[in-house]
């Protein structure tokens, strides 16, 4: 977890491009994933995940053009067992552009796997990026 | 002589010593140490469960204490919750079937560390301690006590009216499905003290935790072993997670879900189907707690084809005292527990990844220690004093 935050730190610290996309969700606790067209910085609420534990993510998404984006879903699963979540994330769109994803549950220790679909227009992209639990 | 004995002696306290600071302690990785720490602390704080006013309050407490032996509760006036759930039996029967007024397709579940789990009944049909405490009073093979009998009993009982007056600051009133609804939370009220003792384990794991070499390695070898492969080759900590050792959700091991011949079990669906229809969930008007917070788990659960046959995944802490194991008491002993892990049919356990549970083909060495390592997790219990009265 710290290390991802530090590879985030260094990211925005080396990369001025992305200013426009505002990558800090505050706390100062988050990650980034991101394509040739799309990025999206997310943390989770609470900032720890614990197994079995309910969490939301707080979500920016950006297109790499500047132009709207949208978050369509986020789902999880364990890529190595080939299940999902027991539970389905409730998108919800907040004025200030983030999105919040709520009602999600790692129900086991291991790598989860979470994506997200976005669309920008006509076109939709699934990202997506890897927690490991512990 | 003398001096011969006394060379005997020390020589053998010597032993006995060095014998005793000797005994000797795997050698557990960083790894291993954060997956045995998760194990734990034990106990947990005490259970304060937002949906449920008189949760945690010494008055609602008591009363559920009382209400919990009450057979007048029940439509033959002879069953009460602890005629299945009896204290001196880990608030189980050990049947492998429950008996209600017939018997039951499934086990008696013991009600130990209750309090913190978070979907109730082998199924999860129900999302609250109260909610699932509702169930044994209405359902015709289990009290088959009515909603009428409850809210009579309260408000004709001089003891009761009063222990419910203390507990909910109003007399019984005439609603009768609230009266229902607030016996059902002084049960749960009173079921949220069940907490099980500490155990062998948990000094083992405070201990190492702290780097205590001395004091962890009082917990036997075998023990040590059993616990290397729960948390380790076995992954039984995939399912098995956390303090209470369960993550609080639903798996499938391959234990047959026949009931009868052509009749089947569907647990978790079944369950699922049970929990949208129930008038008492999170979602209705009865849940206590205004932010709806604790309704999180109730309004995002979905249904997945995988949970035809899938059952909750059991607590393990006092398991080495109860038995017959498994939602059906299909099991009998805890060996036979660890065969079943061992030699399982992997044509029965449909899983297209890595499977969860697959058959370990353990050693009889391996078998045992998996024993040790589970019964490690049994704690004596003090007798229960009786329940002091209502209103004296
Ligand atoms: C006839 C025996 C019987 C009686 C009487 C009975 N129960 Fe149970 N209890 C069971 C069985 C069987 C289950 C498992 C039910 C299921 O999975 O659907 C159970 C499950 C439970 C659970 C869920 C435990 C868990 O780990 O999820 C609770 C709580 C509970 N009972 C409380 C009560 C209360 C309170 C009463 C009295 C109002 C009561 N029971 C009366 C047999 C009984
Ligand atoms: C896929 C998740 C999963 C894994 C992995 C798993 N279990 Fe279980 N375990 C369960 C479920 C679910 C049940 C209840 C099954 C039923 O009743 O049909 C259960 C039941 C048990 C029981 C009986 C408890 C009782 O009260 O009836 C014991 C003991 C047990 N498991 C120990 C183990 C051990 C030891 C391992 C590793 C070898 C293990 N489990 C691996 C999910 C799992």
């Amino acid at each position: 977890m710290r290390r991802f935050f530090v590879a985030l730190m260094m990211l925005m610290g080396a990369t001025p491009a992305l200013a426009d996309c505002p990558l800090d969700l505050g706390r100062g606790t988050g990650w980034v994933v991101f394509s040739d067209h799309y990025m999206i910085a997310f943390r989770p609420d609470p900032v720890r995940v614990e197994v079995g534990e309910p969490f939301a993510l707080v979500l920016n998404v950006c297109t790499k053009g500047g132009d709207p984006a949208e978050l369509i879903a986020v789902e999880a699963q364990m890529p190595e067992h080939k299940h999902s979540m027991n539970y389905k994330a409730a998108i919800v769109a907040s004025p200030n552009g983030r999105y919040r994803a709520e009602g999600l549950v790692f129900h086991m220790p291991g790598r989860w796997e979470i994506s997200f679909d976005v669309r920008a227009g006509e076109e939709s992209e699934r990202l997506s990026h890897d927690i490991i639990l512990k | 002589m003398i001096r011969l004995l006394l060379a005997l002696v020390l020589a053998a306290t010597a032993a006995t010593a060095t014998g005793a600071s000797a005994q000797p302690l795997l050698d557990w990785t960083e790894e291993e140490v954060r997956s045995i720490g998760r194990h734990g602390p034990w106990p947990p704080p005490p259970v304060r469960d937002p949906s449920n006013r008189v949760s945690g309050t010494p008055s609602g407490i008591l009363l559920g204490e009382h209400l919990f032996n009450e057979p007048r509760l029940s439509g033959n006036g002879k069953m009460s919750c602890a005629t299945c759930h009896q204290a001196g039996r880990d608030w189980s029967d050990g049947l492998a079937r429950a008996q209600g007024v017939v018997e039951l397709d499934r086990r008696t579940p013991s009600l130990w560390n209750v309090g913190y789990s978070h979907w109730f009944g082998w199924d999860g049909a129900g999302d609250s301690l109260w909610a699932q405490s509702i169930r044994p009073l209405l359902d015709a093979r289990e009290m088959n006590g009515g909603t009428e009998r409850v809210g009579t009993l309260l408000r004709n009982d001089r003891a009761l009216a009063c222990g419910y007056e203390k507990a909910f600051g109003r007399k019984p009133g005439n609603d009768d499905e609230l009266l229902l609804v607030d016996t059902a939370k002084a049960l749960a009220a009173f079921q949220a003290t069940f907490v099980s003792p500490r155990t062998p384990f948990d000094d083992f794991r405070d201990a190492l935790l702290a780097g205590d070499r001395g004091a962890a390695a009082r917990y036997p070898m075998s023990a040590q072993r059993g616990l290397r492969l729960f948390i380790g080759n076995a992954s039984c900590n995939a399912c098995h997670f956390g303090p209470r050792f369960t993550n609080g959700e639903f798996g499938d091991i391959g234990i047959p879900f026949f009931v009868r011949p052509g009749e089947v079990d569907s647990g978790r669906l079944g369950g699922l189907t049970r929990l949208a229809e129930s008038p008492f969930s999170l979602l209705g008007k009865f849940n206590d707690d205004a932010t709806g917070e604790n309704a999180r788990r109730t309004r995002h659960v979905r249904r997945l084809h995988t949970n035809f046959g899938e059952f909750r995944v059991p607590g393990l802490r006092q398991v080495g005292r109860g038995g017959p194991y498994m939602h059906n008491g299909s099991v009998a002993t805890l060996e036979d527990v660890v065969k079943h892990y061992s030699e399982v049919n992997p044509d029965r356990l449909h899983s297209d990844g890595v499977p969860l549970v697959r058959p370990l083909a353990l050693s009889p060495d391996q078998s045992a220690d998996l024993v040790a390592f589970l019964r490690s997790l049994d704690a004596d219990v003090p007798p229960r004093p009786a329940a002091p009265p209502l209103c004296p």
